[in-house]
């Protein structure tokens, strides 16, 4: 047997101890259930995809009221605090940030959203310019809301119903650019 | 990479895909309900196979990330043709070759992805005959591990054909009918990838 056979050798058996099946990540089979619904309902695409629009501006305009509504009533104990405690320099100085779960959370979602903004872009052209316009009206709305959300959150890091909002909003946001994607030919 | 070694690392074996008879009857019966629209029946057969359809997407991918998408894609285009699947191969085969068709897919619609791969393009590399610049030997060369970071560090094609053929165990022929390639072509890929690792880990 020469070197060159004991290396092939080798090297055949390094492979057949590969393992021949690896653990998908656990919440895998939940993304493709949620795509399989998505595009099980591709008949009535078109309408649901009207609805799904007008869901995001009623949805975004909510979360916008909701979080006005929470800044605001933030605002007023954050004022109350003020005027019975002395100002912490320390206090003043930490930046605001998002928790980390939901600056992960964040990560991931832009992530998606950079994708199927990808292909959005990809097959602009082969969209109606008033479905195109529509598309980007939600969007910037959806922007709007996350950014409102964002905010809010940053000032008030352990309020849940903000970070629902705020991952909701995402969700909405990538269920129009996913739905954007899907349209056929100059819809 | 060191997350994609992590997972293997981490590699639980699912259920087997060797199916005995009366598996084999079970999952017929899966696969009739999933085509009238089970979701339920589908994700049994998704249980049945992920494990052996994630390994093939992991090393085809050669990074995790674009292995989930990989995974993602093949089983939604998995549910969208199971009504045309005859039964002809079985249906690990079946999700193998719409797995490769769905990456080959990605690979012509994103070119730009190629830029994230560590290494060039084997099409673009014929002339080097080397394991590109960045990868490095490890220490320990006589593990799983190693190979694993080895095959992931090859160049796409030759990947492809290498984890088809010498992993997966597809004939020539097989591999050939997946991926598109002539089987001459195919060879030397094959020999090329078993020189690159054979250098890469020292053996």
């Amino acid at each position: 047997m020469n070197e060159h056979q004991s290396s092939d050798e080798r090297l055949d058996e390094l492979t057949a101890a590969l393992p021949r099946e690896v653990a998908p990540p656990p919440e895998l089979w939940t993304a493709i259930r949620a795509e399989l619904a998505e595009r099980s309902s591709n008949a009535r695409r078109w309408d649901r995809w009207r609805l799904a629009a007008a869901g995001l501006l009623i949805a975004a305009s909510s979360s916008l009221l909701t979080v006005v509504a929470l800044r605001s009533r933030e605002h007023a104990r954050a004022v109350a605090v003020a005027s019975t405690a002395p100002a912490s320099p320390a206090a003043v100085n930490v930046e605001p940030q998002l928790p980390a779960r939901l600056a992960s959370a964040e990560q991931g979602y832009l992530r998606s959203t950079v994708a199927l903004r990808r292909k959005l872009d990809e097959r602009r052209d082969s969209l109606a310019p008033s479905t195109v316009a529509t598309v980007e009206r939600s969007l910037r709305i959806a922007d709007s809301a996350i950014a409102e959300a964002r905010s809010a959150l940053e000032r008030d890091p352990s309020n849940t119903v903000l970070a629902a909002l705020f991952t909701s909003n995402y969700e909405r946001k990538i269920d129009v650019l996913r739905r954007a994607t899907e349209l056929a030919p100059r819809t | 990479m060191a997350s994609a070694l992590s997972l293997v690392r981490s590699a639980q074996t699912t259920q087997s895909s060797e199916l005995a008879p009366r598996e084999l009857a079970g999952e017929a019966a899966l696969v009739d309900r999933a085509r009238r629209g089970d979701v339920d029946a589908f994700e049994r057969l998704y249980q049945l196979h992920a494990g052996r359809v994630y390994a093939l997407c992991l090393r085809l991918a050669g990074e995790p990330v674009e292995a989930r998408e990989l995974m993602q894609d093949t089983f939604v285009h998995a549910w969208e043709a199971l009504p045309r699947f005859r039964g002809e191969s079985s249906l690990t085969t079946w999700l193998h070759r719409i797995a490769v068709n769905a990456l080959l897919e990605r690979r012509r619609r994103d070119k730009r992805r190629s830029a994230r791969v560590s290494l060039v393009d084997d099409e673009d590399d014929a002339e080097s005959g080397s394991i590109a610049s960045g990868f490095v030997a490890p220490a320990d060369v006589a593990t799983a591990i190693d190979l694993e970071r080895a095959i992931a560090a090859l160049p796409p094609g030759v990947r492809r054909a290498f984890v088809l053929h010498e992993v997966e165990g597809y004939t020539h022929e097989e591999v050939a009918g997946m991926t598109g390639l002539a089987t001459g072509t195919l060879r030397a890929q094959l020999h090329r990838a078993r020189q690159l690792l054979i250098r890469a880990l020292s053996l």
